[in-house]
């Protein structure tokens, strides 16, 4: 795994998926990919396919037809995976809050990890929210790979021997 | 045994900006039949501009329709309420609505050439039409003070003013612009690889165009002639230069020509708009409710726009209703993908240039 990981920081793939926006924000993810902005130069590709991709870009109030394919893109991502909310109305439905077909924001249905405000968004502020979701996932990629502890204390809960919380992360449970 | 296959393309896909969903029904690699499902991005922003919004508000509210041509929503918006209201804007207020409109309508049709471009794997055009397209963002920007979504018509006038600075910005950015345009002229024409995937590709026949209702560019690809610009009367189009723009072939290549060309037609306008503006106040008192029925239609990017406002002398408008040109266009859109080969329907999607905010709302 060690092998994999600069690797992963350096070239984040990105998923892009419209859950009901203005086409507003949408548009400026383009620009931030085209040549004036060139989000390229981190190495962000845009790709069709959630099971290549580490950043999900996010935009719109989740409709209410668009929340099962949202749920069911983000589930297909592979771990460690990056949510950015693009846009207001991503982040609370912003001008569509309260509007019978919509959700409300996409926190409602999955983590968010990075929200950019804006509407829309311009390309700078998409930028700046690609490069600390880069963080981002850079933290969750050393979470995951920090080992398990083998044997860990069997806990008695609910009078019964449990052996729930003997697989715990190093340094998850300081106490013991 | 079954002869065909069903291929689906969407509602996520590599090649769509929005959710839209396609069923082909396909007979090896041609497509005999096909099933669109439009309504993934339904949010009911009409129901939300006579229940939460005020009649003032909801002209900010309906350019969230549509984020490419959301100045054309809330022109068409607010000169149907100026209609209502017995209000008539100065010469000055007209010139700076056409002036955004106009932009608008070149960084959208840019945007269109530069994903038809990406469509038919030519993704290097793609990042060169979008490096073109930065000069008219930049010129929005500064005009308006946003990118997209810059709410700069507001009702009784707009909410800024031209500078002696933006208009040499706006010069020069646009002759800038003109060259690129002319280069470009010159690829789609000439390209090879392009003709191949272009030339004969998704044909509309004019009475196909005529009979399943195509608009904008759909319509002029294949010689019908047909734009709310030169139908009304709301603004001087006719002064400033403007001419209808017609091709007889109806395929992808048309259609990018057409686009082409009235990108050019809009340079040409906003460089005689800029010249000859009137002097004027920017902002007037529009006075008093909306009371009675209007009804406007004004020429967006993909087509005709068509709103109906009516109102009862209250804060709270009775209807907006909004008609979309993607939506009429749909059943032309089926049409032309009967009998093309499967590989093409991205390149032919993208060449409608759909919009699924507008559509569903």
């Amino acid at each position: 795994m060690k092998f994999f990981t600069p690797f992963r920081k350096k070239s984040p793939w990105v998923l892009h998926y419209n859950a009901g926006s203005c086409n507003g924000c949408d548009i400026e993810i383009l620009a931030a990919l085209g040549p004036k902005f060139d989000l390229e130069r981190f190495g962000v590709i845009n790709t069709g396919n959630p099971k290549q991709s580490d950043i999900f870009l996010v935009t719109g109030p989740v409709t209410y037809r668009s929340r099962e394919r949202l749920v069911e893109l983000y589930s297909q991502i592979p771990e460690p995976k990056v949510v950015v909310a693009v846009g207001s109305c991503t982040a609370t439905g912003g001008v569509f809050r309260g509007m019978y077909n919509v959700e409300d924001g996409i926190d409602r249905y999955i983590p968010v990890d990075v929200y950019v405000p804006g509407c829309a968004s311009s390309p700078q502020l998409i930028i700046d929210a690609l490069v600390k979701g880069l963080e981002v996932l850079e933290a969750k990629s050393k979470e995951i790979e920090k080992p398990y502890k083998l044997f860990g204390a069997i806990e008695t809960i609910a009078n019964k021997l449990s052996r729930l919380n003997m697989a715990t992360k190093v340094g998850q449970n300081e106490k013991d | 045994m079954k002869k065909t296959i069903q291929i689906p393309l969407g509602s996520q896909h590599i090649s769509l900006l929005e959710p839209i969903r396609f069923k082909f029904e396909c007979e090896n690699e041609k497509i005999i039949g096909v099933d669109a499902d439009v309504g993934f991005v339904h949010r009911g922003v009409e129901l939300a501009c006579t229940r939460s919004f005020e009649f003032k508000q909801v002209g900010y509210v309906v350019a969230r329709v549509c984020g490419l041509c959301a100045i054309t929503h809330s022109l068409s918006y607010t000169l149907a309420v100026e209609k209502l209201l017995g209000y008539v804007a100065n010469d000055r207020i007209k010139y700076l609505r056409m002036l955004m409109v106009e932009l608008d309508r070149i960084h959208s049709h840019m945007l269109c050439l530069a994903h038809t471009a990406e469509n038919a794997g030519f993704e290097a055009l793609f990042m060169q039409i979008m490096g073109d397209r930065e000069l008219i963002m930049d010129v929005q920007e500064a005009i308006s003070g946003n990118r997209v979504q810059f709410d700069y018509i507001s009702i009784g006038g707009v909410n800024r003013d031209l500078t002696p600075e933006l208009v040499a910005l706006t010069h020069k950015n646009l002759g800038l612009l003109s060259e690129k345009i002319d280069a470009l002229i010159g690829l789609f024409d000439n390209n090879w690889s392009l003709s191949l995937k272009y030339k004969g590709v998704g044909v509309l026949s004019l009475e196909e165009a005529y009979t399943y209702n195509a608009l904008g560019p759909l319509a002029r690809a294949a010689g019908l002639a047909t734009d709310v610009r030169a139908e009304t009367s709301d603004f001087p189009y006719e002064a400033l230069g403007y001419t209808m723009i017609l091709e007889s072939t109806g395929d992808i290549h048309a259609r990018n020509f057409v686009r082409l060309r009235e990108i050019v037609n809009s340079i040409a306008m906003c460089r005689n708009i800029i010249e000859n503006l009137p002097i004027g106040e920017i902002q007037e008192k529009a006075k008093g409710k909306p009371n009675g029925e209007a009804v406007v239609r004004v020429e967006a990017p993909r087509g005709e726009l068509f709103y109906l406002v009516r109102g009862s002398g209250q804060n709270m408008l009775d209807r907006v209703r909004i008609k979309t040109p993607t939506f009429s266009a749909i059943p032309a859109m089926m049409e032309v993908f009967k009998g093309a080969e499967y590989a093409d329907a991205p390149a032919i999607l993208a060449s409608f240039d759909p919009c699924m905010s507008c559509t569903a709302k």
